[in-house]
């Protein structure tokens, strides 16, 4: 058995700064982007590309989500690649995109690849729409997806998808009551997390709230989706893409941006990662502490860092509640104080932890948790529309609570 | 024991305006156990035969002990409610708001959690016992495992 310290020692000898992001690149996000999620896909490669300094021919690696409708080779054939020697797909759903970044460095780094677009596109409202139309699993649609029988064949929805348990809201609102009954946690405290993100996106004209302010009164007065999460507890659904394109440090410095260091990056199914897909993470035995503490763990010690060095944060945001359960598992506030850390005004523009600066799923658009890399680099950048002023070590964490994905980025000294 | 009107909740059956129940698939070779335990009304959990961990959801292979062999063990209708969601937004054409999702602590197998639904918006509170019923959800003889208050135990230890 391989002593931990030892163990640590080539795990982060492994890559820690070797690769960096040298381009990104989006659609714009709409309701109904009337294109297929092909064109939206090369569309955000394109400018991904561009924005790194490259040409489509220079790339040789995919890595895409496994729920994303466009293979690798369609995305290939697109933008007429003239050879992808590297693929690869993860997830499940929203823990990919950190882990789609840890596949691009790991190409990089074991010389499969040179260069790898990274990338999520979907049609989340036009579209496929989660709990709609058999998204989750194989019966929660009541539309084309519709199956006279729930579950079997190994997805374990038999107990969960027969009792109107049926969208990734109603497991989130579970989640939520549960961190109500063992700490008394409040709506209105869930509450400053939509508006600190709705604040972010009213700077951002790309961001689909731009133009629409929230009060608290706003919050509390919209309507329950399901108790106790209300309407703006709930993320966009969002037609769009985005991309960006992974390479190797030093390449990267050649780039004509800033490049943005991957500092680390890490994934983690806990100790628990129960069977199927969702719904089971309810028969873990918290569901207050989520995979994101385990992938904090591996992520902060591959980086060498910890949260007090973290300048600013873009959380995955599927719901407001997700934020909450991360601010205490990234251990920016104790376990069960996450709703006063939320009301404390340290999320906000000018706290301690500002979070999802281009507004996140709360407000500025749905790709998946792609988006918060994009907005990652911005910051790393400088030229965010909510800019942390001297920011240098950027978090960005991708979805749980199937399993979880992270990464740290920072600027190069 | 199936419902009977006066005392549980109105089973939710097909009616002509109504949409079809989603009915469990019953014959998976893992789970399918626990719903032919429910046909004969009973609850049953998956155990390991060696070394009596609860396996659930229900799996052949036990990690604690390395055993193959599994038994269906039945448990007490009771529990502890551990969580639940009032639904008001209506996303699934066989689910009509409002309802409730309640996530149920069997109090014979410590952290199994099973799943039940009740109509409209029930006043609950954490902790409170549960008890299961079994509703019919089709003409084939399908009986789900349901949960609702029990009254006949009012104590509540906090969850």
């Amino acid at each position: 058995m391989t002593p931990a310290g030892l163990r640590d020692g080539i795990t982060v000898a492994g890559h820690r700064d070797r690769c960096a992001i040298s381009g990104i690149g989006a659609t714009g996000f709409s309701s109904n982007s009337g294109r297929s999620t092909l064109s939206l896909a090369v569309e955000a490669s394109l400018a991904a590309v561009a924005d790194a300094g490259l040409r489509p021919s220079d790339v040789d690696g995919v890595v895409r989500c496994d729920m994303d409708a466009v293979a690798h080779n369609d995305l290939a054939e697109a933008l007429g690649l003239p050879d992808v020697t590297y693929w690869g797909s993860s997830g499940p759903g929203g823990a990919a995109p950190g882990g789609m970044i840890g596949q691009a460095v790991g190409a990089v780094l074991s010389g499969q690849a040179t260069t790898v677009l990274a990338f999520r596109s979907l049609n989340g409202r036009s579209g496929a729409r989660f709990g709609r139309s058999g998204a989750v699993g194989s019966g929660g649609g009541g539309g084309a997806g519709w199956r006279p029988r729930a579950g079997g064949r190994g997805t374990y929805d038999e107990f969960f998808f027969p009792y109107g348990l049926v969208a990734p809201g109603q497991l989130f609102s579970l989640l939520a009551r549960r961190h109500m009954i063992e700490f008394g946690t409040t709506g209105e405290q869930l509450g400053h997390i939509a508006l600190a993100c709705r604040a972010r996106a009213n700077a951002n004209p790309a961001a689909q709230m731009a133009d629409r302010p929230l009060t608290m009164e706003d919050y509390l007065s919209a309507r329950m989706i399901s108790s106790p999460l209300r309407l703006f507890d709930y993320c966009l659904e969002t037609d769009g893409a985005c991309a960006v394109v992974v390479t190797s440090a030093a390449r990267a410095a050649d780039g004509p941006q800033p490049p943005a260091l991957i500092r680390a990056v890490a994934q983690s199914a806990g100790p628990e990662p129960q069977l199927g897909f969702l719904f089971p993470t309810l028969l873990r035995d918290s569901l207050t502490t989520q995979t994101s503490k385990s992938v904090a763990d591996v992520l902060y010690r591959r980086a060498g860092l910890g949260p007090g060095d973290v300048d600013v944060a873009q959380f995955y945001d599927c719901f407001t509640i997700t934020v909450l359960l991360q601010l205490e598992d990234y251990g920016f506030c104790a376990k069960g104080e996450g709703g006063p850390f939320a009301a404390s005004g340290a999320i906000d523009k000018g706290g301690s932890l500002p979070i999802n600066t281009s507004g996140g799923h709360l407000s500025e658009g749905y790709i998946h948790g792609l988006n918060h890399i994009v907005e990652g680099v911005r910051q790393i950048r400088g030229t965010s529309t909510s800019q942390v002023p001297g920011a240098e070590v950027c978090l960005v964490t991708s979805g749980l609570p199937v399993t979880s994905s992270a990464l740290v980025l920072r600027r190069a000294s | 024991m199936i419902g009977s009107p006066a005392d549980q909740p109105p089973a939710d059956r097909p009616a002509p305006d109504r949409p079809p129940r989603l009915v469990p698939e019953t014959s998976d070779p893992d789970t399918g156990g626990f719903f032919a335990a429910a046909a004969r009304e009973e609850l049953a959990v998956c155990a390991c035969a060696a070394c009596g961990a609860v396996l659930h959801p229900p799996r052949a292979y036990c990690a604690a002990c390395g055993g193959w062999d599994t038994v269906w063990r039945t448990v007490a209708g009771r529990g502890r409610l551990y969580s639940w969601t009032t639904v008001e937004h209506q996303t699934h054409r066989a689910f009509p708001v409002p309802y409730t999702i309640v996530l149920v602590e069997l109090d014979d197998a410590p952290g199994t959690r099973l799943v039940g639904h009740l109509p409209d918006r029930p006043e609950l509170e954490a902790g409170m016992p549960m008890r299961v019923w079994f509703e019919p959800v089709d003409d084939d003889g399908t009986l789900l495992p349901q949960w609702r208050p029990d009254s006949t135990n009012a104590a509540v230890d906090g969850g």
